[in-house]
């Protein structure tokens, strides 16, 4: 008799023989997993909805970011270059100088602010009225704020145009404008990493919510494992089941999730429009595409399978029959 | 089959449940474990399926030293013995047929041999109209016979029983014995733990039995020599082992 007599098959099966058995067995056991949650519907479901919330908070975030570069590099060619004048420069020769720059076929628009427009403004914002009242003469230049066309706005040609017009002799300084599309990348690069550490810290959680789950159902069942013990099962033959139910967790969470993110996306469409509307922009929210949806459940699947992973082998192995 | 050498059983609270106790017991041999309640009869089978571990001394079943058994040897250990418990230890939320079908399932066989085999050992202790019943279904004495048919399905060389009948009227009881007469018939082996002296004196076969912890009698052949104190020992325990029940 020895240990193996007799299992796995009777003689002369084959290996397709042996699959289908494998099979069989892990469909059933699937569904045995599966059933655990069906059994149980409402605490299942809101153990399901907590995991989807924890992954729908940074995988929002994600979506919101990746929407953000996109809008970042449509406005990365918005690069404007302001011509700063010499103070001595009329306001005949600033017009002069703004319409040969417009003849320019590289150069979309010119805008001229003199330097009276500029001091009624600067004194209107920047609540020194009184103080710049005092002045003798006007401290501001005369200013071109110069847009180049879509085809002269990747940095090189930027860079070109601006030397060239650091030439002109009635430039006193020429400046890309390019700080804040700047600012605004190491904005979205900080929100990446929180992004990051928030999916990390999430992640986590999730692992914990279902490993604390397969510890319940495995404490619940503690009885059976006991007598599944006896019979000879192998905690390997016992964990399965609750490997699959982790499984199911991870994969309805999953699913949740993705409907989550796709209905405040929906519910954020009109808004945004509304937005980028007033910005003459064409930009639209995007949703998840095809690969970042199955990414979504694919993770939410590791997950799920991890955690229960994670917690099983532990509390099966301090079950021992009495 | 079974072997004991000077084995010592301590159980953590100090408790001595087996002491120096030597045994052997051949393979197609069925022998009964009698003694009083608490003289270690169900720690002797504990032993033999691994759910305890001997303090010292050796346990050989088989061939094999359990003593140099790993935990993860335990299972296939097990796959090797049928045990039946007095409370049979069923899964209420399964029928029958997946009760009985259990250890074939663990043991990994294809669905067809897996059903030819269960209505084979249902069969066996006629039981067969109700495979697809749950155990609640059932009484007493066919709850047992389901535990049974499940003890042997996989067709171990050794069948361990723990007070098969203590739940049973004596017509009932005598019927599972005779299944148990029927089963060493084709060469299995049965070490059978039961306090029922009525029972036993029925039945001509090797009897072990316990005192105190220890092997005080081992009779092979059918007059069992009850000294007095033990003959009164059982009574009253026949009367609390029913109050436990
Ligand atoms: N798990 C345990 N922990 C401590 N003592 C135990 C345990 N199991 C049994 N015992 C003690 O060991 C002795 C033998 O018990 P047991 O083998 O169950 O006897 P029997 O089956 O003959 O009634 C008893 O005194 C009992 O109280
Ligand atoms: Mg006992």
């Amino acid at each position: 008799m020895s240990s193996e007599s007799g299992a796995i098959l009777h003689e002369g099966a084959t290996i397709s023989a042996r699959f289908k058995m494998l099979l069989r067995l892990h469909k059933l056991e699937a569904r045995r997993g599966l059933a655990e949650i069906v059994d149980n519907p409402i605490s299942n479901f809101m153990t399901v909805l907590v995991i989807a919330i924890a992954l729908a908070l940074p995988a929002g975030l994600q979506v919101l970011l990746e929407n953000g570069k996109t809008l970042s590099q449509s406005w990365d060619g918005a690069s404007r270059i302001s011509l700063y004048l010499k103070l001595n420069v009329s306001n005949s020769q600033t017009e002069h100088l703004a319409k040969s720059i417009k003849d320019n076929p590289a150069i979309d628009s010119v805008e001229v602010i003199y330097p009276e427009q500029a001091l009624k403004d600067f004194s209107a914002s920047s609540g020194f009225a009184d103080a710049l009242a005092e002045l003798d003469s006007n401290p501001l230049p005369p200013t071109l704020v110069v847009q180049p066309n879509v085809n002269h706005t990747s940095p090189l040609a930027s860079e070109t145009l601006l030397s060239e017009f650091k030439q002109f002799e009635l430039v006193e300084k020429a400046q890309l404008d390019l700080d804040w599309v700047r600012k605004l990348h190491a904005l979205l690069e900080l929100a990446e990493k929180a992004a990051s550490a928030l999916g990390l810290a999430l992640g986590l959680a999730v692992l914990l919510i279902v490993g604390n789950t397969i510890r319940l159902s495995v404490q619940n069942r503690r009885e059976e494992i006991e007598v599944v013990k006896l019979v000879g099962a192998t905690d390997a033959f016992i964990r399965r089941p609750f490997l699959y139910t982790g499984f199911w967790y991870g994969l309805l969470a999953g699913v949740l999730c993705w409907l989550i993110l796709e209905v405040s996306l929906i519910w954020l469409h009109q808004p945004v429009q509304n937005l980028a509307g007033l910005y003459q922009s064409e930009f639209a929210i995007s949703s998840l595409n095809i690969k970042q949806s199955f990414q979504l459940v694919g993770i939410s699947c590791a997950l799920g399978l991890l955690g229960s992973w994670l917690s099983v082998g532990r509390h099966i192995r301090n079950i021992e029959p009495r | 089959m079974i072997q004991f050498a000077q084995v010592c059983k301590r159980y953590p609270n100090g408790q001595d449940a087996l002491r120096n106790v030597d045994l052997e017991i051949k393979a197609g041999e069925m022998a009964f474990l009698t003694g009083h309640s608490g003289a270690g009869k169900s720690t002797m089978l504990k032993l033999i399926s691994l759910m305890e571990r001997a303090t010292s001394g050796q346990v050989i079943i088989n061939g094999k030293n359990l003593n140099r058994i790993k935990r993860r040897k335990i299972p296939s250990i097990r796959r090797d013995i049928g045990m039946i418990f007095q409370d049979h230890r069923l899964l209420f939320d399964r029928s029958v047929f997946d009760n009985v079908a259990l250890p074939l399932m663990i043991a990994g066989y294809d669905h067809r041999e897996i059903g030819r085999r269960v209505r084979a050992a249902l069969d066996k202790v006629g039981l067969l109209s109700k495979e697809k019943n749950t155990p609640i279904m059932l009484s007493g004495g066919e709850q047992q016979r389901v535990g049974i048919a499940r003890a042997v399905v996989n067709k171990p060389p050794l069948l361990l029983a723990d007070e098969p009948t203590g739940n049973l009227d004596p017509e009932l009881s005598a019927e599972i014995m005779k299944l148990f007469e029927q089963f060493n018939q084709v060469g299995v082996s049965l070490l059978i733990a039961s306090h029922d002296l009525s029972l036993l004196a029925q039945m001509h076969y090797r009897t072990l039995v316990m005192k105190e912890s220890r092997l005080v009698q081992d009779q092979i052949d059918d007059v069992l020599e009850v000294d007095d104190s033990f003959e009164q020992d059982n009574d009253t325990n026949l009367v609390r082992s029913a109050d436990e029940f």
